[in-house]
Protein backbone atom coordinates (compact mmCIF):
# COMPACT_ATOMS: atom_id res chain seq x y z
CA UNK A 1 0.00 0.00 0.00
CA UNK A 2 1.24 3.55 -0.81
CA UNK A 3 2.20 5.59 2.36
CA UNK A 4 0.44 9.00 2.28
CA UNK A 5 2.24 9.52 5.43
CA UNK A 6 5.46 10.31 3.63
CA UNK A 7 3.97 13.11 1.40
CA UNK A 8 1.58 14.41 4.13
CA UNK A 9 1.53 18.06 4.62
CA UNK A 10 2.29 19.84 7.72
CA UNK A 11 -0.18 19.78 10.72
CA UNK A 12 -1.80 16.66 9.20
CA UNK A 13 -1.27 13.23 10.94
CA UNK A 14 -1.75 10.92 7.78
CA UNK A 15 -1.48 7.79 10.16
CA UNK A 16 -4.87 8.76 11.25
CA UNK A 17 -5.77 8.03 7.61
CA UNK A 18 -3.97 4.83 6.94
CA UNK A 19 -4.79 2.95 10.05
CA UNK A 20 -8.55 3.56 9.34
CA UNK A 21 -8.15 2.72 5.62
CA UNK A 22 -6.45 -0.51 6.26
CA UNK A 23 -9.36 -1.16 9.15
CA UNK A 24 -11.62 -0.57 5.97
CA UNK A 25 -9.55 -2.91 3.69
CA UNK A 26 -9.73 -5.63 6.39
CA UNK A 27 -13.16 -5.31 6.94
CA UNK A 28 -13.83 -5.93 3.01
CA UNK A 29 -11.28 -8.69 3.39
CA UNK A 30 -13.73 -10.32 6.16
CA UNK A 31 -17.03 -9.55 4.06
CA UNK A 32 -15.04 -11.42 1.18
CA UNK A 33 -14.40 -14.38 2.51
CA UNK A 34 -18.04 -13.91 4.11
CA UNK A 35 -19.78 -13.94 0.96
CA UNK A 36 -17.29 -16.55 -0.71
CA UNK A 37 -18.12 -18.95 2.42
CA UNK A 38 -21.81 -17.69 1.98
CA UNK A 39 -22.63 -18.96 -1.36
CA UNK A 40 -20.68 -22.34 -0.87
CA UNK A 41 -23.11 -22.59 2.28
CA UNK A 42 -26.14 -21.87 0.48
CA UNK A 43 -25.90 -25.00 -1.71
CA UNK A 44 -26.05 -26.62 1.09
CA UNK A 45 -28.44 -24.98 3.03
CA UNK A 46 -31.75 -24.91 1.98
CA UNK A 47 -32.75 -22.40 4.35
CA UNK A 48 -30.71 -19.13 3.25
CA UNK A 49 -31.86 -17.72 6.56
CA UNK A 50 -29.75 -20.10 8.73
CA UNK A 51 -27.03 -19.89 6.93
CA UNK A 52 -27.21 -16.54 6.56
CA UNK A 53 -27.39 -16.65 10.46
CA UNK A 54 -24.55 -18.99 10.56
CA UNK A 55 -22.34 -17.05 8.76
CA UNK A 56 -23.04 -13.71 10.09
CA UNK A 57 -22.07 -15.20 13.85
CA UNK A 58 -18.58 -16.16 12.48
CA UNK A 59 -18.27 -12.54 10.98
CA UNK A 60 -19.25 -11.09 14.91
CA UNK A 61 -16.56 -13.39 16.17
CA UNK A 62 -14.46 -12.02 14.28
CA UNK A 63 -14.59 -8.37 13.93
CA UNK A 64 -15.07 -8.17 18.16
CA UNK A 65 -11.89 -9.72 18.57
CA UNK A 66 -10.00 -7.91 21.43
CA UNK A 67 -7.21 -6.20 19.95
CA UNK A 68 -4.81 -7.78 22.50
CA UNK A 69 -6.01 -11.19 21.97
CA UNK A 70 -3.44 -14.11 20.25
CA UNK A 71 -3.20 -13.86 16.49
CA UNK A 72 -5.58 -11.19 16.31
CA UNK A 73 -6.04 -9.46 13.22
CA UNK A 74 -5.00 -5.83 14.83
CA UNK A 75 -6.44 -4.38 11.44
CA UNK A 76 -9.81 -6.03 11.41
CA UNK A 77 -9.95 -5.45 15.52
CA UNK A 78 -8.64 -1.90 14.97
CA UNK A 79 -13.04 -0.76 13.60
CA UNK A 80 -14.32 -1.72 16.87
CA UNK A 81 -11.94 -0.40 19.41
CA UNK A 82 -11.46 2.69 18.00
CA UNK A 83 -12.02 4.52 21.38
CA UNK A 84 -9.77 2.32 23.39
CA UNK A 85 -7.17 3.67 20.87
CA UNK A 86 -8.67 7.19 21.56
CA UNK A 87 -8.13 6.46 25.51
CA UNK A 88 -4.66 5.09 25.06
CA UNK A 89 -3.34 7.99 23.06
CA UNK A 90 -4.63 10.20 25.06
CA UNK A 91 -3.24 8.72 28.27
CA UNK A 92 -0.24 8.46 26.65
CA UNK A 93 0.16 12.14 25.91
CA UNK A 94 -0.75 12.98 29.22
CA UNK A 95 2.72 11.40 29.97
CA UNK A 96 1.60 9.01 33.04
CA UNK A 97 4.57 8.09 34.74
CA UNK A 98 4.57 4.30 33.72
CA UNK A 99 5.50 2.68 37.07
CA UNK A 100 8.62 0.44 37.43
CA UNK A 101 7.62 -2.96 37.58
CA UNK A 102 8.31 -3.08 41.32
CA UNK A 103 5.76 -0.54 41.95
CA UNK A 104 2.86 -2.34 39.71
CA UNK A 105 0.78 -3.65 42.70
CA UNK A 106 0.50 0.37 44.11
CA UNK A 107 -2.90 0.48 44.96
CA UNK A 108 -3.56 4.16 42.36
CA UNK A 109 -1.99 1.51 39.79
CA UNK A 110 -3.96 -1.39 40.15
CA UNK A 111 -7.51 0.71 40.91
CA UNK A 112 -6.67 2.83 37.31
CA UNK A 113 -6.03 -0.83 35.52
CA UNK A 114 -9.51 -2.22 37.01
CA UNK A 115 -11.48 1.08 35.76
CA UNK A 116 -9.66 0.77 32.60
CA UNK A 117 -10.87 -3.10 32.21
CA UNK A 118 -14.64 -2.09 33.11
CA UNK A 119 -14.08 0.75 30.22
CA UNK A 120 -13.11 -1.34 28.01
CA UNK A 121 -15.91 -3.71 28.85
CA UNK A 122 -18.29 -1.11 28.30
CA UNK A 123 -17.24 -0.72 25.22
CA UNK A 124 -16.88 -3.89 24.17
CA UNK A 125 -20.51 -4.79 24.87
CA UNK A 126 -21.60 -1.56 22.68
CA UNK A 127 -19.66 -3.05 19.75
CA UNK A 128 -21.32 -6.37 20.18
CA UNK A 129 -24.41 -5.18 20.21
CA UNK A 130 -23.55 -3.35 17.19
CA UNK A 131 -23.71 -6.32 15.11
CA UNK A 132 -26.64 -7.68 16.61
CA UNK A 133 -28.24 -4.36 15.20
CA UNK A 134 -26.89 -4.50 12.11
CA UNK A 135 -28.02 -8.18 11.40
CA UNK A 136 -30.98 -7.01 12.54
CA UNK A 137 -31.52 -4.24 9.86
CA UNK A 138 -30.05 -6.26 7.71
CA UNK A 139 -33.26 -8.95 7.91
CA UNK A 140 -35.10 -5.93 8.37
CA UNK A 141 -34.01 -5.36 4.55
CA UNK A 142 -34.01 -8.25 3.10
CA UNK A 143 -37.97 -8.20 4.58
CA UNK A 144 -38.38 -5.14 2.88
CA UNK A 145 -37.04 -5.95 -0.65
CA UNK A 146 -34.09 -3.87 0.15
CA UNK A 147 -30.91 -4.68 -0.63
CA UNK A 148 -26.94 -3.57 0.19
CA UNK A 149 -25.16 -3.05 -2.88
CA UNK A 150 -21.40 -2.13 -2.25
CA UNK A 151 -18.75 -2.94 0.56
CA UNK A 152 -19.10 0.92 1.23
CA UNK A 153 -23.09 0.55 1.87
CA UNK A 154 -22.41 -2.17 4.39
CA UNK A 155 -19.48 -0.62 5.98
CA UNK A 156 -21.93 2.64 5.99
CA UNK A 157 -23.87 0.57 7.92
CA UNK A 158 -22.08 -0.83 10.14
CA UNK A 159 -21.11 2.88 11.46
CA UNK A 160 -24.32 3.34 11.58
CA UNK A 161 -24.94 0.99 14.29
CA UNK A 162 -22.28 1.64 16.38
CA UNK A 163 -23.09 5.09 16.57
CA UNK A 164 -26.65 3.96 17.75
CA UNK A 165 -25.52 1.61 20.33
CA UNK A 166 -22.25 3.30 21.30
CA UNK A 167 -24.74 6.34 21.81
CA UNK A 168 -27.04 4.50 23.54
CA UNK A 169 -24.26 3.63 25.76
CA UNK A 170 -22.76 7.00 26.21
CA UNK A 171 -25.96 8.57 27.27
CA UNK A 172 -26.37 6.43 29.79
CA UNK A 173 -25.48 7.29 33.63
CA UNK A 174 -22.89 4.40 33.76
CA UNK A 175 -20.94 6.34 31.12
CA UNK A 176 -21.11 9.18 32.61
CA UNK A 177 -19.81 7.56 35.66
CA UNK A 178 -17.03 5.10 34.36
CA UNK A 179 -15.44 7.60 32.47
CA UNK A 180 -15.42 10.33 34.94
CA UNK A 181 -13.76 7.49 37.31
CA UNK A 182 -11.25 6.51 34.60
CA UNK A 183 -9.72 9.63 33.94
CA UNK A 184 -9.83 10.33 37.71
CA UNK A 185 -8.14 7.09 38.46
CA UNK A 186 -5.41 8.17 35.90
CA UNK A 187 -4.76 11.20 37.66
CA UNK A 188 -4.55 9.52 40.93
CA UNK A 189 -1.37 8.02 39.74
CA UNK A 190 0.63 10.96 38.88
CA UNK A 191 2.47 12.56 41.61
CA UNK A 192 0.79 16.11 42.58
CA UNK A 193 1.37 19.71 42.26
CA UNK A 194 1.01 22.50 44.42
CA UNK A 195 -2.38 23.33 44.62
CA UNK A 196 -3.67 26.96 43.53
CA UNK B 1 -29.99 -8.26 2.07
CA UNK B 2 -26.72 -8.27 1.21
CA UNK B 3 -26.22 -8.00 -2.53
CA UNK B 4 -22.56 -8.52 -3.14
CA UNK B 5 -20.22 -11.08 -5.07
CA UNK B 6 -16.73 -11.87 -3.94
CA UNK B 7 -15.85 -10.69 -6.88
CA UNK B 8 -17.78 -7.22 -6.59
CA UNK B 9 -15.57 -6.63 -3.37
CA UNK B 10 -12.57 -7.54 -4.61
CA UNK B 11 -12.95 -4.97 -7.59
CA UNK B 12 -14.34 -2.26 -4.59
CA UNK B 13 -11.30 -3.21 -2.13
CA UNK B 14 -8.97 -2.96 -5.59
CA UNK B 15 -10.31 0.76 -6.73
CA UNK B 16 -10.19 1.89 -2.88
CA UNK B 17 -6.31 0.83 -2.78
CA UNK B 18 -5.48 2.42 -5.77
CA UNK B 19 -7.46 5.69 -4.84
CA UNK B 20 -4.95 5.46 -1.57
CA UNK B 21 -1.71 5.11 -3.74
CA UNK B 22 -2.73 8.22 -6.00
CA UNK B 23 -3.83 9.97 -2.13
CA UNK B 24 0.02 9.89 -1.36
CA UNK B 25 0.89 12.14 -5.14
CA UNK B 26 -1.91 14.35 -4.10
CA UNK B 27 -0.63 15.20 -0.54
CA UNK B 28 2.62 15.20 -1.80
CA UNK B 29 2.17 18.18 -3.71
CA UNK B 30 -0.22 20.22 -1.62
CA UNK B 31 2.15 22.30 0.44
CA UNK B 32 1.16 24.25 3.69
CA UNK B 33 -2.79 24.38 4.72
CA UNK B 34 -3.03 27.78 5.08
CA UNK B 35 -6.41 28.91 7.30
CA UNK B 36 -7.48 32.68 8.43
CA UNK B 37 -7.51 34.11 4.95
CA UNK B 38 -8.70 37.48 5.84
CA UNK B 39 -6.11 40.14 6.25
CA UNK B 40 -5.84 41.88 9.42
CA UNK B 41 -3.78 44.10 11.22
CA UNK B 42 -2.77 43.94 15.09
CA UNK B 43 -4.20 46.78 16.72
CA UNK B 44 -3.72 45.68 21.06
CA UNK B 45 -1.38 43.16 22.38
CA UNK B 46 -1.18 41.89 25.92
CA UNK B 47 0.24 38.84 27.38
CA UNK B 48 -0.70 36.11 24.93
CA UNK B 49 -3.33 37.84 23.52
CA UNK B 50 -3.58 39.95 20.02
CA UNK B 51 -6.72 41.85 19.18
CA UNK B 52 -6.80 42.06 15.36
CA UNK B 53 -8.68 44.28 13.40
CA UNK B 54 -10.07 43.01 9.90
CA UNK B 55 -8.69 45.33 6.51
CA UNK B 56 -12.61 46.45 5.57
CA UNK B 57 -13.62 45.48 2.28
CA UNK B 58 -16.75 48.26 1.61
CA UNK B 59 -16.15 51.93 1.49
CA UNK B 60 -18.95 52.70 3.80
CA UNK B 61 -18.47 51.06 7.39
CA UNK B 62 -21.14 50.47 10.27
CA UNK B 63 -19.72 53.20 12.53
CA UNK B 64 -19.73 50.24 16.02
CA UNK B 65 -17.31 48.34 15.68
CA UNK B 66 -18.44 44.71 16.64
CA UNK B 67 -15.58 42.42 18.75
CA UNK B 68 -15.87 39.25 18.38
CA UNK B 69 -15.01 36.78 21.49
CA UNK B 70 -13.95 33.14 20.54
CA UNK B 71 -13.98 30.03 22.51
CA UNK B 72 -10.86 29.36 24.90
CA UNK B 73 -10.75 25.61 23.88
CA UNK B 74 -9.96 25.91 19.49
CA UNK B 75 -8.57 28.73 17.79
CA UNK B 76 -10.69 31.41 15.97
CA UNK B 77 -9.83 30.96 12.54
CA UNK B 78 -12.98 28.99 12.06
CA UNK B 79 -14.94 31.90 11.66
CA UNK B 80 -12.05 32.73 8.58
CA UNK B 81 -11.08 29.05 7.66
CA UNK B 82 -10.92 29.79 3.87
CA UNK B 83 -12.03 32.31 0.61
CA UNK B 84 -15.75 30.60 0.50
CA UNK B 85 -15.68 29.59 4.02
CA UNK B 86 -15.35 32.86 5.88
CA UNK B 87 -18.23 34.32 8.59
CA UNK B 88 -15.94 37.46 8.67
CA UNK B 89 -15.57 38.29 5.45
CA UNK B 90 -19.06 37.99 5.20
CA UNK B 91 -19.86 40.66 8.02
CA UNK B 92 -17.30 42.86 6.32
CA UNK B 93 -18.59 42.50 2.96
CA UNK B 94 -21.85 43.21 4.88
CA UNK B 95 -20.03 46.56 6.19
CA UNK B 96 -19.24 45.22 9.53
CA UNK B 97 -16.22 46.96 11.37
CA UNK B 98 -14.93 43.19 12.44
CA UNK B 99 -12.48 42.92 15.86
CA UNK B 100 -11.42 39.70 17.04
CA UNK B 101 -9.63 38.57 19.92
CA UNK B 102 -7.07 35.90 19.86
CA UNK B 103 -5.99 34.05 22.84
CA UNK B 104 -3.21 33.00 21.66
CA UNK B 105 -1.93 29.67 23.43
CA UNK B 106 -1.64 28.89 27.02
CA UNK B 107 1.28 27.41 28.57
CA UNK B 108 3.06 27.21 32.00
CA UNK B 109 3.08 31.02 32.52
CA UNK B 110 -0.81 31.21 31.93
CA UNK B 111 -1.75 28.04 34.92
CA UNK B 112 -3.18 31.02 37.53
CA UNK B 113 -5.14 32.84 34.82
CA UNK B 114 -8.73 33.01 36.52
CA UNK B 115 -11.92 34.20 34.63
CA UNK B 116 -11.45 37.55 36.16
CA UNK B 117 -8.14 37.29 34.04
CA UNK B 118 -10.25 37.08 31.33
CA UNK B 119 -13.39 39.08 31.46
CA UNK B 120 -12.33 41.67 33.37
CA UNK B 121 -8.87 42.19 32.29
CA UNK B 122 -8.40 40.97 28.58
CA UNK B 123 -11.68 41.39 27.20
CA UNK B 124 -12.11 44.74 29.36
CA UNK B 125 -8.92 45.85 27.67
CA UNK B 126 -10.28 45.10 24.41
CA UNK B 127 -13.33 46.71 24.66
CA UNK B 128 -11.87 49.95 26.65
CA UNK B 129 -9.34 49.92 23.65
CA UNK B 130 -12.04 50.18 20.96
CA UNK B 131 -14.07 52.51 23.14
CA UNK B 132 -11.02 55.04 23.76
CA UNK B 133 -9.58 54.33 19.83
CA UNK B 134 -13.41 54.84 18.65
CA UNK B 135 -14.47 57.52 21.12
CA UNK B 136 -17.40 55.35 21.83
CA UNK B 137 -19.15 54.90 24.92
CA UNK B 138 -20.12 51.58 24.04
CA UNK B 139 -19.38 48.62 21.48
CA UNK B 140 -20.94 46.02 19.80
CA UNK B 141 -20.12 42.71 21.63
CA UNK B 142 -20.36 39.03 19.13
CA UNK B 143 -19.31 35.88 21.99
CA UNK B 144 -19.12 32.31 20.18
CA UNK B 145 -19.85 29.40 22.35
CA UNK B 146 -17.75 29.03 25.46
CA UNK B 147 -16.86 32.72 24.36
CA UNK B 148 -20.35 33.54 24.12
CA UNK B 149 -20.34 32.40 28.01
CA UNK B 150 -17.68 34.82 28.74
CA UNK B 151 -19.55 37.83 26.48
CA UNK B 152 -22.56 37.32 28.59
CA UNK B 153 -20.17 37.26 31.66
CA UNK B 154 -19.01 40.67 30.68
CA UNK B 155 -21.69 42.40 29.23
CA UNK B 156 -23.82 41.55 32.22
CA UNK B 157 -20.45 43.01 34.31
CA UNK B 158 -20.37 46.18 32.39
CA UNK B 159 -23.41 46.63 30.48
CA UNK B 160 -22.93 50.38 30.18
CA UNK B 161 -20.18 49.32 27.14
CA UNK B 162 -22.24 47.45 25.28
CA UNK B 163 -24.17 48.57 22.34
CA UNK B 164 -25.35 45.22 21.09
CA UNK B 165 -24.93 41.97 22.11
CA UNK B 166 -24.77 38.93 19.73
CA UNK B 167 -24.45 35.23 21.15
CA UNK B 168 -23.67 32.44 18.69
CA UNK B 169 -23.82 28.80 19.68
CA UNK B 170 -23.31 29.76 23.29
CA UNK B 171 -24.17 27.97 26.32
CA UNK B 172 -26.30 29.50 29.24
CA UNK B 173 -28.05 26.26 30.77
CA UNK B 174 -25.53 23.72 30.63
CA UNK B 175 -28.18 21.08 32.56
CA UNK B 176 -30.79 20.51 29.55
CA UNK B 177 -30.94 16.96 29.43
CA UNK B 178 -29.18 16.62 26.24
CA UNK B 179 -25.97 18.63 26.75
CA UNK B 180 -23.35 15.44 26.15
CA UNK B 181 -20.23 17.74 27.35
CA UNK B 182 -22.02 18.13 31.01
CA UNK B 183 -22.70 14.81 30.93
CA UNK B 184 -19.26 13.80 30.19
CA UNK B 185 -17.35 16.22 33.20
CA UNK B 186 -20.50 15.76 35.49
CA UNK B 187 -18.30 12.73 37.62
CA UNK B 188 -14.64 14.38 36.44
CA UNK B 189 -12.43 15.39 39.77
CA UNK B 190 -11.71 19.23 38.63
CA UNK B 191 -9.83 19.81 41.35
CA UNK B 192 -7.76 16.31 40.84
CA UNK B 193 -7.35 17.09 37.18
CA UNK B 194 -6.11 20.55 37.45
CA UNK B 195 -4.33 19.82 40.48
CA UNK B 196 -2.61 17.35 38.80
CA UNK B 197 -1.77 18.49 35.15
CA UNK B 198 -1.83 22.54 35.97
CA UNK B 199 -2.84 23.67 32.17
CA UNK B 200 -5.77 20.71 30.67
CA UNK B 201 -3.97 19.87 27.89
CA UNK B 202 -5.64 20.07 24.23
CA UNK B 203 -5.70 16.43 23.83
CA UNK B 204 -8.10 15.97 26.99
CA UNK B 205 -10.56 18.03 25.44
CA UNK B 206 -10.01 16.52 22.04
CA UNK B 207 -10.88 13.08 23.32
CA UNK B 208 -13.69 14.48 24.86
CA UNK B 209 -15.11 16.13 21.27
CA UNK B 210 -13.83 12.69 19.60
CA UNK B 211 -16.00 10.51 22.19
CA UNK B 212 -19.43 12.04 21.11
CA UNK B 213 -19.51 10.38 17.80
CA UNK B 214 -16.19 8.21 17.68
CA UNK B 215 -17.42 6.27 14.89
CA UNK B 216 -17.86 8.70 12.76
CA UNK B 217 -14.61 11.33 13.43
CA UNK B 218 -12.13 8.81 14.04
CA UNK B 219 -13.32 6.12 11.28
CA UNK B 220 -15.66 6.87 8.37
CA UNK B 221 -14.54 10.49 7.91
CA UNK B 222 -11.03 9.07 6.75
CA UNK B 223 -12.24 6.27 4.58
CA UNK B 224 -14.85 8.56 2.99
CA UNK B 225 -11.56 10.95 2.51
CA UNK B 226 -9.98 8.48 0.25
CA UNK B 227 -13.18 9.10 -2.30
CA UNK B 228 -11.13 12.47 -2.68
CA UNK B 229 -7.47 12.03 -2.31
CA UNK B 230 -7.27 13.07 -6.42
CA UNK B 231 -9.17 15.98 -5.67
CA UNK B 232 -6.49 18.98 -4.54
CA UNK B 233 -8.95 21.20 -3.55
CA UNK B 234 -11.56 19.04 -1.81
CA UNK B 235 -8.63 17.53 -0.14
CA UNK B 236 -7.35 20.92 0.83
CA UNK B 237 -10.76 21.78 2.62
CA UNK B 238 -10.95 18.19 4.25
CA UNK B 239 -7.17 19.59 5.30
CA UNK B 240 -7.95 22.67 6.45
CA UNK B 241 -10.86 21.46 9.00
CA UNK B 242 -8.12 18.70 10.24
CA UNK B 243 -5.99 21.22 11.03
CA UNK B 244 -8.67 23.64 13.18
CA UNK B 245 -9.63 19.85 14.52
CA UNK B 246 -6.38 19.04 16.26
CA UNK B 247 -5.18 22.51 16.60
CA UNK B 248 -6.37 23.04 20.51
CA UNK B 249 -4.68 24.92 22.91
CA UNK B 250 -3.94 23.61 26.09
CA UNK B 251 -6.51 25.31 28.90
CA UNK B 252 -5.21 27.40 31.57
CA UNK B 253 -5.93 25.75 34.68
CA UNK B 254 -7.37 28.10 37.25
CA UNK B 255 -9.65 29.77 34.51
CA UNK B 256 -10.13 25.77 32.95
CA UNK B 257 -11.08 24.97 36.95
CA UNK B 258 -13.80 27.91 37.57
CA UNK B 259 -15.49 27.55 34.21
CA UNK B 260 -15.70 23.29 34.42
CA UNK B 261 -17.18 23.71 37.98
CA UNK B 262 -19.05 27.09 38.13
CA UNK B 263 -20.64 26.52 34.53
CA UNK B 264 -20.73 22.65 34.03
CA UNK B 265 -21.38 20.99 36.97
CA UNK B 266 -22.85 23.64 38.99
CA UNK B 267 -25.43 25.51 36.81
CA UNK B 268 -24.70 28.69 38.07
CA UNK B 269 -24.34 30.93 34.97
CA UNK B 270 -28.22 30.30 34.25
CA UNK B 271 -28.68 31.33 38.53
CA UNK B 272 -27.11 33.74 38.34
CA UNK B 273 -24.35 32.47 41.04
CA UNK B 274 -21.90 33.22 38.96
CA UNK B 275 -18.65 35.37 40.44
CA UNK B 276 -16.00 37.10 38.94
CA UNK B 277 -13.77 38.69 40.59
CA UNK B 278 -15.89 39.59 43.72
CA UNK B 279 -18.46 40.25 41.28
CA UNK B 280 -21.77 38.21 40.70
CA UNK B 281 -22.85 38.13 37.29
CA UNK B 282 -26.34 38.68 37.05
CA UNK B 283 -27.85 38.16 33.50
CA UNK B 284 -30.73 40.64 34.36
CA UNK B 285 -28.45 43.27 33.92
CA UNK B 286 -27.99 42.49 30.29
CA UNK B 287 -30.37 45.24 28.84
CA UNK B 288 -28.89 46.12 25.69
CA UNK B 289 -30.58 44.83 22.45
CA UNK B 290 -29.45 40.32 22.46
CA UNK B 291 -29.28 38.56 19.47
CA UNK B 292 -28.81 34.94 19.90
CA UNK B 293 -27.77 32.66 17.40
CA UNK B 294 -27.98 29.31 17.49
CA UNK B 295 -28.04 26.06 15.41
CA UNK B 296 -31.36 23.23 15.78
CA UNK B 297 -28.52 20.30 15.44
CA UNK B 298 -26.00 21.41 17.64
CA UNK B 299 -24.38 18.14 19.68
CA UNK B 300 -22.09 20.30 21.34
CA UNK B 301 -24.70 23.22 22.76
CA UNK B 302 -28.15 21.89 21.91
CA UNK B 303 -30.32 24.97 21.24
CA UNK B 304 -32.19 24.32 24.50
CA UNK B 305 -28.89 25.37 26.08
CA UNK B 306 -28.88 28.49 24.27
CA UNK B 307 -32.15 29.85 23.60
CA UNK B 308 -32.58 29.70 27.53
CA UNK B 309 -31.23 33.09 27.39
CA UNK B 310 -34.28 34.39 26.58
CA UNK B 311 -35.99 33.83 29.94
CA UNK B 312 -33.01 35.24 31.91
CA UNK B 313 -31.42 38.01 30.40
CA UNK B 314 -33.35 41.76 30.85
CA UNK B 315 -32.95 42.75 27.71
CA UNK B 316 -36.01 44.21 26.28
CA UNK B 317 -35.17 43.37 22.64
CA UNK B 318 -34.07 40.43 22.18
CA UNK B 319 -34.21 38.29 19.06
CA UNK B 320 -33.39 34.82 18.09
CA UNK B 321 -31.84 33.06 14.93
CA UNK B 322 -32.01 29.78 14.66
CA UNK B 323 -29.72 27.98 11.98
CA UNK B 324 -30.87 24.58 9.84
CA UNK B 325 -27.50 23.00 11.02
CA UNK B 326 -24.81 21.79 13.39
CA UNK B 327 -22.08 23.61 15.63
CA UNK B 328 -19.71 23.58 12.59
CA UNK B 329 -21.66 23.98 9.82
CA UNK B 330 -22.79 27.31 11.63
CA UNK B 331 -19.30 28.25 10.29
CA UNK B 332 -18.47 26.95 7.30
CA UNK B 333 -21.43 25.42 5.81
CA UNK B 334 -22.43 27.32 2.29
CA UNK B 335 -25.97 28.04 3.49
CA UNK B 336 -24.24 29.47 6.67
CA UNK B 337 -22.33 31.93 4.24
CA UNK B 338 -25.99 33.14 2.87
CA UNK B 339 -27.83 33.38 5.83
CA UNK B 340 -25.44 33.79 9.14
CA UNK B 341 -23.43 37.39 8.72
CA UNK B 342 -26.18 39.27 6.41
CA UNK B 343 -28.67 38.69 9.42
CA UNK B 344 -26.13 39.66 12.19
CA UNK B 345 -24.99 42.21 9.73
CA UNK B 346 -28.86 43.85 9.47
CA UNK B 347 -29.68 43.14 13.05
CA UNK B 348 -26.61 45.08 14.14
CA UNK B 349 -27.19 48.05 11.22
CA UNK B 350 -30.92 48.39 12.77
CA UNK B 351 -29.56 49.06 16.33
CA UNK B 352 -26.86 51.01 15.40
CA UNK B 353 -28.38 54.36 17.15
CA UNK B 354 -28.19 55.11 20.78
CA UNK B 355 -30.52 53.22 22.71
CA UNK B 356 -33.27 54.37 25.01
CA UNK B 357 -33.31 52.73 28.35
CA UNK B 358 -35.74 50.06 27.76
CA UNK B 359 -37.09 48.05 31.29
CA UNK B 360 -37.65 44.38 31.09
CA UNK B 361 -41.46 44.10 30.95
CA UNK B 362 -43.69 40.81 31.09
CA UNK B 363 -44.42 41.87 27.12
CA UNK B 364 -41.25 42.12 26.25
CA UNK B 365 -40.59 41.68 22.48
CA UNK B 366 -38.77 38.04 21.38
CA UNK B 367 -38.28 37.60 18.06
CA UNK B 368 -37.28 34.43 16.26
CA UNK B 369 -35.54 34.74 12.81
CA UNK B 370 -35.77 38.65 12.53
Amino acid sequence: MADPSDASPAGFDAELLLKQARAYLAFGKQIHQFTDRFQDSLEQEADWKTAARRQFEQFKDAITQSSEAPGVNTDLARLSTIMVDAWQQTALTLQLPIPAPTDRNSSAWLAYQQTQRQYFDLLQQAASAALDLMEQRLQEQATAGETINSLRELYNLWVACNEQTYGRMLRSAEYSELSGRLLNALLVCYPRRETA
Amino acid sequence: MINLSPTQIAEELRTFTGRLAQGAKTLGGLGEIETGVSPRDPVYQEDKLTLYRYQPRVAELHPIPLLIVYALVNRPYMMDLQDDRSLIRGLLDAGVDVYLIDWGYADADDQQLTLADYVHRYIGHCVDHLRESRQLAAINLLGVCQGGALSLCFAALYPEKIRNLVTMVTPVDFHTPDNLLTHLIRHIDIDLLVNTLGNVPGQVLNFAFLSLSPFRLAGQKYVDVVDILDDAVALKNFLRMEKWIFDSPDQAGEAFRQFAKDFFQQNKLVKNEVIIGERQVDLRQITMPVLNVYASQDHLVPPAASKALASCCGSGDYSELCFRGGHIGIYVSARAQQEVPSAIASWLLARQEPQKKKRKTAKRRVVRNP
